[in-house]
């Protein structure tokens, strides 16, 4: 055989063939890729999404109140703004105890704001701990107020007073936050004393006056707030 | 013995046997090129695969080894860097990840092993003219593979393995190539020189061999699906970045574009990403609005294990870069590995790294309980707007870009979806 003709020959048929059958494989490739394009992924991985946070005290029962709470004060609706002890009483559907036991597990999430007898005025201290507490909202969603009054004075006076502390403590969070959606995310309850006051075991939560004596009376001319890491 | 060795080297007849050192002589540098030209074709053809398997925009393994024909991996980072970088292919405007090059090589290489075996077969016989040429084109895939290993290293900062197997190949086929010039010589050439061979040769070889490197481009460029219905398929963005959601903004010094993008200063894809935007001039065409999404759960309460430990307190330190945010993004992403590694180490460590590069008022205002507040602005904006828990993220007019579309598909992407980025 010449080699002048079988060379080029040979060549040219490598070439050829190589070329041919790569083309054939990346074009097969292509088109299965377009194949799968076409069919939808039967299990399509699944990818978190953000969301608020949701920590173990979000118990049903926990969040039941809460929802309550939301719908009831004013948080889910644009009707109304806060909830009276009245109200409270009524939407919660629990016993005084029951009621305070729900916010043991935000003892150290939240603060207690303490408040001078029949006063609603929120001291250094009160703003300060406002301001710490408000701050650190990490994935909650929704900041909770829980205004009471101490038990000297009427019931009317008392439910009026814890009504202006609930105000004030919005007031501040307003300055605060900078936030125009900022009463989307308050729940105020005003409780007075008529409902679920606070034993002195409370005066051992962290509050606002660490250095002052606390009584049962004291424990009570507060405000417990608290951002509350359930998805409501 | 000697007499054959006589009749062999001497024969009237070039294509009666040669003796064996005569054989490797004038053939020995056409087995070698045809060695070279093989190994760089199973170099090209795993890469184009790999690109290939792409197009369905999936995630893929991608092979990432000095053996040919290795089993693709998942771990194949140096490649997947390469894969989406705009090097890796042409024409990324008309075609979604546009035609690797690649298949550019596989078809030279395809040319070349038939040359080599056309060389081999025809020993002597073959003409000088055909041996030049040969020597002339067959150093081209070695000078491509020069201008891939700069780019590698002065852009990518990494090496693809199966790059740097083409590269491999194409050396042992340039050398073979020149090697192949040694059989011209007066020296070699005393038994039986070569004949000159036709011009014409030359004038049919070089269209050959822009046909068979273009053959497989052009079969790849007319099978390739059409990704303009499944580009802003991924949902949009619920709410427009307010005041409140505190956003950092990186306007581009010709920002003609506003986009918002979520990002990890601690995560590789973002990292790559951001390599990309640049690469590409999309950067400094966009007026960006940055959310820090750090993914991990020192502050970010949507992960339970840190993916990237640190990667809030780097957040903090881009926040607290104020103008020079971008600046402070860069570095954490210059230095990722380094501030990764001190990330794990504690947060201490990491805090003084960033002390270190940006002074000690950086350090007081990453511990502020206002950068805190801001970041925490940031998480939230992510959870108003439902959006899925990974990095990075890029909404144009509030439609999210597709995370296929923002590696080898981006150019395409953009060229459609935002053309005025695209200079």
């Amino acid at each position: 055989m010449n080699p002048r003709i079988v060379a080029p020959l040979a060549g040219a048929a490598v070439a050829a063939l190589l070329v041919l059958g790569s083309t054939l494989w990346v074009r097969g490739h292509v088109a299965s890729a377009e194949q799968r394009l076409l069919t939808p992924e039967a299990e399509k991985p699944q990818v978190a999404v953000a969301a608020d946070a949701e920590v173990k005290y979000c118990t049903p029962r926990f969040k039941q109140v809460l929802e309550r709470v939301l719908h009831s004060c004013g948080l889910a609706t644009e009707a109304r703004r806060g909830c009276k002890p009245a109200d409270v009483k009524t939407f919660a559907s629990i016993s005084d105890d029951d009621f305070n036991e729900l916010f043991h597990p935000l003892k150290d999430r939240g603060g207690v704001v303490m408040f001078d007898v029949g006063k609603e005025d929120l001291d250094k201290g009160a703003k300060e701990l406002l301001s710490e507490r408000f701050t650190d909202r990490k994935g909650a969603r929704y900041f909770f107020v829980v205004a009471r009054a101490s038990k000297t004075g009427t019931p009317q006076k008392n439910r009026a007073l814890s009504h202006r502390r609930a105000n004030s403590i919005m007031y501040s969070l307003k300055e605060l936050a900078n936030d125009p959606e900022i009463e989307k995310k308050v729940g105020l309850l005003w409780l007075g004393n008529e409902f679920a006051q606070l034993s002195k075991e409370y005066c051992a939560w962290p509050n606002s006056r660490p250095t002052e004596k606390c009584d049962e009376d004291a424990i009570n001319r507060t405000a417990f707030v608290s951002w509350i890491d359930c998805r409501l | 013995m000697r007499e054959l060795t006589c009749l062999g080297a001497r024969s009237r007849f070039p294509w009666a046997r040669p003796t064996e050192g005569v054989f490797m002589k004038s053939r020995g540098f056409a087995i070698l090129a045809l060695l070279g030209a093989l190994l760089g074709l199973v170099f090209a053809l795993t890469s184009t695969l790999d690109y290939a398997s792409h197009l369905d925009r999936r995630l893929h393994d991608v092979t990432c080894s000095f053996i040919p024909g290795a089993a693709a991996t998942g771990e194949a980072e140096a490649c997947r860097t390469a894969m989406y970088s705009p090097y890796a292919a042409l024409l990324r405007d008309s075609y979604w990840g546009g035609i690797p090059i690649s298949l550019f090589a596989v078809g030279a290489f395809c040319f070349f092993a038939g040359f080599a075996i056309y060389l081999a077969v025809a020993g002597q016989a073959a003409p000088r003219r055909a041996v030049l040429l040969f020597a002339g084109t067959g150093v081209t895939p070695a000078l491509v593979s020069i201008g891939m290993f700069v780019i590698s290293a002065t852009r990518l900062g990494t090496f693809c393995k199966t790059c740097v197997g083409i590269y491999i190949a194409s050396f042992v086929l340039a050398v073979a190539a020149l090697l192949g010039l040694a059989t011209l010589s007066a020296k070699h050439a005393t038994d039986r020189p070569r004949p000159p061979g036709s011009l014409w040769l030359v004038l049919a070889l070089l269209p050959a061999l822009a046909a068979l490197t273009l053959l497989p481009a052009v079969v790849y460029a007319s099978a390739a699906p059409d990704h303009r219905p499944y580009l802003a398929s991924c949902g949009e963005l619920k709410q427009q970045p307010r005041e409140k959601d505190q956003l950092l903004s990186v306007r581009g010094q010709s920002a003609v574009k506003p986009a918002l993008f979520f990002e990890d200063p601690l995560c590789p894809t973002c990292k790559a990403f951001h390599a990309r935007l640049k690469g590409e001039g999309v950067l400094s065409r966009l007026d960006i609005k940055l959310a820090l999404f750090p993914l991990d759960p020192s502050c970010n309460w949507m992960l339970d294990t840190p993916l990237h430990p640190g990667a809030c307190t780097l957040s903090k330190a881009v926040i607290c870069g104020g103008e020079r945010s971008l600046e402070v993004l860069e570095w954490a992403y210059d230095e990722q590995e380094r501030l990764g590694a001190a990330g794990k180490s504690g947060e201490d460590v990491l805090k003084g790294a960033i002390t270190q590069r940006w002074g000690a008022d950086m350090g007081k205002c990453v511990d502020s309980p206002k950068t805190k507040a801001r970041l925490n602005a940031h998480l939230h904006f992510a959870v108003d707007n439902a959006v899925p828990v990974s990095t990075p993220q890029v909404y144009l007019d509030k439609k999210r870009i597709c995370d296929e579309d923002t590696d080898i598909g981006l150019r395409y992407t953009l060229k459609h979806l935002a053309p005025e980025v695209i200079r």
